[in-house]
């Protein structure tokens, strides 16, 4: 497992961006949702992720704002900007070549 | 068991730097932990479950608190490094201070002679002279004081368009000063030379032409110096 983690890790920006894409969440949700997605096998820390929300803030990629809830959790939202959404396919781009190219990389000579 | 992690997450961040950001990290960090602890209570884990799990998934604060000195505003501010007395500082003080004493000791001589000798010619006349090189003597002083004086340079990169501007700047000042220094001392020198001349071979009707020459000489410097600097660049 470790060593999807690290793989996972390295795309920390990607995967928080993604989450953003559709709408704007917070820090919780947005683990949730990355939980669920993988089935339980993988799961930001905490301290992960706000670096990651603050790396990607002061980059330009996203905007926060606290958000105005009725139950009293006072909680920060995170938004992606037009900048972030431009960075965001890059980051996709360059991920489906790598692939492609580690596809090819990965297994060994065919006779 | 919610205050326990409102109280694990306070420990955390004393080591937190003190800002505006830590602090709203602080909040947002508390409240998804405690979603986080309250969705593992409702699938059914135990408090102490929760807790701990919640605990554990908070990893290494220490990037985070990194990132926060970053753009924190320099932390607690820097004291001004403390000023060194300047060398010569005492030296320039006692020059200051003999400079006051002649000044009042300049009338002196005049009074204790006029005193003394109250039906010589001379004594008014030699008063007055010793009166003016006294002047002479304390503003001389004054103004070699003021042009050893080390100025507090503010840090300057060196090889900058800065330094060169200082450093021009500087000499532009030292001129000034030596010229500020021949006119302080010229001006009184002027007054003795009249009186004395004048009080010496008594041709007062003709002696006041040094007021003309005077300016001149005094021009004549300047121009020297100006062209000097000049020819010197």
């Amino acid at each position: 497992m470790s060593i999807a983690s690290d793989v996972i890790r390295g795309h920390t920006d990607a995967i928080i961006l993604a989450q953003l894409m559709t709408e704007d969440s917070y820090g919780y949700k947005i683990n949730r949702a990355v939980v669920e997605k993988t089935q339980g096998l993988f799961e930001f820390k905490e301290a992960t992720l706000y670096t990651a929300f603050r790396r990607l803030e002061q980059s330009g990629y996203i905007t926060s704002y606290w958000g105005d809830e009725n139950t009293g959790a006072r909680r920060r939202y995170y938004s992606i900007t037009p900048y972030g959404v431009e960075q965001y396919n890059r980051m996709v781009a360059q991920w489906e070549e790598s692939v492609g190219l580690l596809q090819r990389l990965i297994y060994p000579q065919k006779p | 068991m919610e205050y326990r992690i409102r109280a694990y997450v306070d420990e955390l961040f004393q080591s937190a730097p003190r800002t505006q950001r830590a602090y709203e990290l602080k909040v947002e960090l508390t409240q998804n932990l405690l979603d986080k602890y309250f969705a593992l209570l409702s699938e059914g884990k135990s408090q102490d479950d929760a807790y701990n799990l919640t605990v554990m998934s908070i990893g290494d604060v220490q990037e985070l608190f990194e990132g926060l000195n970053e753009d924190a505003p320099a932390g607690p501010p820097v004291p001004p490094p403390v000023m060194a007395p300047a060398p010569g500082a005492n030296r320039r003080a006692l020059v200051v201070t003999v400079a006051v004493m002649l000044y009042i000791l300049s009338v002196v001589p005049l009074i204790g002679l006029s005193a003394l000798f109250p039906y010589s010619d001379m004594a008014p006349i030699l008063g007055i002279v010793l009166m003016f090189v006294f002047i002479a003597c304390a503003t001389g002083l004054l103004v070699y004081n003021h042009m050893t004086k080390p100025k507090a340079q503010p840090y300057v990169v060196p090889g900058t368009v800065v330094q060169d501007f200082k450093e021009w700047q500087s000499g532009k000042s030292q001129k000034k000063q030596l010229m500020k220094f021949i006119r302080s001392v010229f001006w009184p020198l002027v007054l003795v030379v009249y009186f004395l001349i004048s009080f010496g071979t008594g041709k007062w009707y003709i002696t006041w032409l040094i007021f003309l020459i005077a300016p001149a000489v005094d021009s004549i410097i300047s121009a020297t110096l100006t062209l000097q600097d000049k020819n010197g660049r």
